[in-house]
């Protein structure tokens, strides 16, 4: 049996003591790279330059957040010992499927700062739109996420409330960020990953070995603390309600989400392999191990303070470490919020100057002292939504699989975008709005899906299985076996899939949203007789400081974005 | 299966320990060129 009593309290004095210590460091990182006068592109990319161990550091840190720690225990606790595998390695499996699109993203813009930039050079302002505004979207709710993680551990483990929590984590959040951008966010997430892979390899052991170490497994399982399914590493229950729909989510997440494009414009192109395989494992490796936690709950007949499954991590740490080692998971906690949380606030900054400022005065007249100041006013006007988002109690999670949703729509005409000259900005947009007109009666259930609806929605669900599988498959072996891949996944789901996809609507709802941006896509454009030159985007696309370094492969663009001509028709 | 199990829960703190190693060495190359070029890291 797991202790009974009160968890171990940081107290109010060790909490700022450790707040200082973390929010004073970071921001003495800042300082030290920060420039009497900033360059507006070196404030959103660092200058397209950055090396290994920098960018590996910060994509591990920035795909960690507060949420995925927390939802791994809660696999771990809810499915077992496969539980914390279904989450953490689909999460981690896509850094690694995104890498060779990046590279073509990366070759056909160069100097781009934004995916919704090389949208607007490919197609225009609609197609362009609709990936800034999903991205801005989604960063003030992971924002919001993030304050709301930090306010709630730093309520559990203190006397200090969750008001005072969320202010603390967005002041020292912005107050770093602020001045020097994405340079800043990037270098402090080296000092944010230390703390937090140095804290998972002290943490998961100790954890372990002082609940009771192997014996904890034989003694759960006597007790009847698990199930069968739960004992498994190849439950079906956690793949079909787990893996399954994280699969298509997260997908969607690696495509949609700036805070990884930005980072795939920051690094030196030829360190891309490397940074996102490294990225790779980090990702799987901490976030999978923090779910043993929950596993360990499980056995142990641990139950959630409050009846919170939330409260798992924090409680596991608190009941069985002592306050040294609860010390380092604090930190651990908000060193994974922080470098998140200032990732977001740079994606959105580069949002509103890119596509918003920089597009709507043209590249050539563009003021860069004017664009930084937008950029930092963004970043405040961010960090105020997220914090009255936090106190107002919205459903963050209903938010974010809408978010992920729109992104799923997105996937398809973007990736395609990059490699089918065909493909138009009509198009991309129409299949964009099919497809979330689909998605939303499914995945919220506004009609039961039941009779024919549910044939036809297990129907696109199955072709929606290919189109994940092909697209995945297609960035590693190109069209062909992708081709094939994508056909006999559907072909081997449809004798099963009827009847049975139904009772699965966030798995359905992800799956109907990449099969019918797919197809709609695939048949607008098919037909189409545009001849995409991807030159232009490298024209269109670029620089805005005059002070920013140049080489000589970059072409600096006198062409007028608008008029520019993206290609031929045969 | 409780060796099976130990194994399973203490072999990510070690794949982790090795990401962090490999991070703390690039970085520290980062920095060396850094240094020896007479620029910012970042």
């Amino acid at each position: 049996m797991p202790p009974q009593g009160e968890i171990v309290q940081l107290g109010i004095i060790g909490v700022i003591v450790l707040l200082l210590l973390f929010y004073g460091g970071t921001m003495l990182m800042s300082v030290a790279i920060s420039r009497k006068k900033e360059n507006a592109d070196d404030y959103m990319t660092a200058g397209n330059k950055i090396g290994f161990g920098v960018s590996a550091a910060s994509m591990t840190a920035t795909w960690i957040w507060a949420s995925s720690m927390y939802a791994s225990v809660t696999a771990g606790y809810t499915y077992g010992v496969s539980g914390p595998i279904h989450y953490g390695l689909w999460g981690a499996l896509m850094i690694l499927f995104i890498y060779p699109f990046g590279k073509r993203i990366r070759a056909v813009a160069p100097r781009a700062h934004t995916l919704a930039e090389v949208m607007y050079a490919r197609h225009g302002r609609s197609s362009q739109l609709m990936l800034a505004g999903s991205n801005v979207l989604g960063s003030v709710i992971s924002l919001t996420s993030n304050f709301i993680a930090g306010g709630a551990i730093i309520a559990m483990l203190s006397p200090l409330n969750f008001g005072h929590g969320i202010l603390i984590i967005a002041a020292g959040v912005l107050l770093y960020t602020l001045w020097s951008g994405f340079r800043a966010s990037v270098l402090t997430d080296f000092a944010q990953v230390l703390a937090m892979l140095g804290a998972a390899v002290i943490i998961i052991p100790a954890v372990f070995f002082l609940a009771g170490g192997p014996s904890m497994f034989a003694d759960g399982v006597a007790s009847g603390n698990v199930t069968p399914q739960q004992e498994s590493f190849f439950s079906s229950d956690a793949f079909m309600n787990q893996g399954a729909p994280y699969i298509a989510a997260v997908l969607a997440y690696a495509i949609g989400n700036q805070t990884i494009a930005q980072r795939l414009f920051a690094v030196r192109e030829d360190l891309i392999k490397p940074t996102f395989i490294t990225a790779t494992i980090g990702y799987g490796g901490t976030v999978i191990g923090i779910g043993m936690l929950g596993v360990m709950a499980l056995y142990l007949g641990v139950e959630p303070m409050g009846g919170d499954i939330n409260n798992l991590m924090p409680q596991m740490v608190g009941t069985y470490l002592p306050a040294a080692l609860v010390a380092l998971a604090f930190i651990m906690i908000i060193g994974s919020l922080s470098s998140t949380a200032d990732s977001d606030l740079s994606a959105l900054s580069s949002i509103v100057m890119t596509d918003i400022y920089g597009q709507s005065v043209g590249r050539k007249n563009v003021n860069p002292k004017l664009m930084i100041f937008i950029g930092r006013l963004t970043m405040i006007i961010a960090t105020g939504l997220a914090l009255y988002f936090a106190t107002a109690k919205f459903n963050i999670l209903d938010l974010l699989v809408f978010v992920g949703a729109l992104w799923g729509c997105l996937v398809f005409p973007v990736i395609a975008s990059f490699y089918w000259k065909k493909v138009t900005n009509a198009a991309f947009t129409i299949s964009v709005i099919a497809a979330l007109v689909v998605f939303l009666p499914v995945r919220f259930q506004l009609i039961p899906l039941t009779g024919a609806w549910a044939l036809f929605v297990e129907l696109l669900a199955i072709v929606g299985v290919g189109v994940v599988l092909g697209i995945m498959a297609f960035g590693f072996f190109g069209l062909r076996p992708a081709m094939i891949i994508g056909a006999v996944a559907t072909l081997a789901v449809l004798p099963f899939g009827f009847g049975y996809l139904r009772d699965f609507e966030t798995l359905s709802g992800s799956l109907v949203a990449y099969s019918v941006s797919f197809l709609v896509c695939y048949l607008l454009s098919v037909r189409s007789s545009q001849n995409f030159d991807y030159s232009v985007i490298k024209r269109i696309t670029g620089d805005f400081d005059d002070e920013t370094p140049t080489s000589d492969e970059d072409v600096r663009g006198d062409e007028d974005p608008v008029t520019a001509n993206r290609g031929t028709a045969n | 299966m409780t060796a099976l199990l130990t194994t399973y829960v203490l072999m990510w703190p070690v794949i982790v320990f090795g990401v962090l190693a490999t991070i703390v060495s690039g970085f520290a190359k980062d920095a060396k060129e850094a240094r020896d070029e007479g620029r910012s890291i970042i």
